[in-house]
């Protein structure tokens, strides 16, 4: 860990893994909930956002 | 460190949101509201019917309208069996300013997620580019297919289309990865081939596509849809590259 360390302005490995994972697995449940989600309710809040982002919608 | 690389991504996704919402509001949201006109004009009975509740006679129902968090034309075929209506029943344009600030917020993590997998930085000099690439990756290349439906296009069963969306989706930018990122020749024949893999297979298509809607209506929309959301994808990459040039560094 020490050597890796050397460097403040990058991650370290496993950071960056961790930091990657959350990243994308965040990222992923919120872009789901808002443009591919199978509720009614979020599909009229978000209606709009996505036929204009060009998610497949109704 | 790893708290600072999130909210970077996620205060550079919000700010895209608010950007997209107003791009959204001056080019898309008309095109949308106009097609809805045109929407299950196929059944006179049960289309006017649903409208004809905003014109209603009684002066109740016209106020009842009004207040209600739902237009009309939210009330889709279908729709009404299950609970539908707006997340604590916000108007029409704060559910859409929800949305897209959730919906900026996810791409920028992913894109964010990406960039930290692949140790690739997103700088404020290459932002643009990383925008670019996710444009290709969720909206252009699955638009080949699918292409931005207007409330009332006719579509194919909305699971598979999902499916595909979501699989076009992932192996696009597996591809991008592969062409723009790494330098072998066997890498970018492979990126290729991934690309024009789910085009090779095709995109669940509707067996019937007559429509109500106006073609030109759908033409407009389809290209003021990919341009908003082309600015979109920039001003994500470049104000990513920025606050991880200026915010995260300096930590």
């Amino acid at each position: 860990m020490a050597t890796s360390n050397v460097s403040s302005v990058s991650l370290s490995l496993s950071d960056r893994l961790v930091a990657g994972i959350l990243a994308l697995m965040i990222g992923g449940f919120l872009v789901f909930g808002a443009g591919l989600a199978n509720s009614a309710v979020l599909h009229d809040t978000a209606h709009d956002t996505r036929h204009s982002y060009g998610f497949p919608c109704h | 460190m790893i708290v600072k690389t999130l909210l970077a991504a996620i205060v550079a996704g919000l700010i895209a949101g608010v950007f997209m919402t107003a791009a959204q509001e001056l080019r898309v949201t008309p095109l949308i509201l106009h097609a809805e006109e045109f929407e299950g004009g196929e059944q006179p009975a049960a289309g006017h019917e649903e409208h004809s509740s905003l014109n209603g006679v009684s002066p109740l129902e016209k106020l009842l309208a009004f207040v209600s968090p739902i237009t009309p034309a939210y009330a889709h075929e279908g729709g009404h069996e299950e609970e539908s209506g707006i997340l604590f029943g916000m108007s029409r344009f704060s559910g859409t300013l929800l949305a897209n600030l959730v919906t900026g917020a996810g791409f920028s993590l992913l894109l964010a997620g990406i960039s930290i997998m692949t140790g690739h930085r997103i700088t404020l000099a290459n932002g643009a580019l990383w925008g670019a690439c996710g444009w290709l990756a969720v909206h252009m290349l699955p638009a080949l297919g699918l292409p931005p439906e207007l409330p009332g296009f006719p579509a194919a069963d909305l699971g598979e289309r999902q499916v595909w969306w979501a699989l076009t989706v992932l192996l696009s930018a597996a591809g991008l990865y592969l062409l723009a990122l790494r330098g072998e020749l066997g890498s970018k024949v492979a990126g290729l081939v991934l690309i024009a893999a789910p085009h090779a297979y095709g995109a669940p298509q509707p067996l019937d596509i007559s429509s109500n809607v106006p073609a030109v209506l759908g033409a407009e929309f389809a290209v003021a849809a990919l341009a908003t959301t082309l600015a979109f994808w920039i001003v994500l990459g470049i104000v990513s590259g920025f606050i991880n040039d200026r915010v995260v560094k300096a930590g």
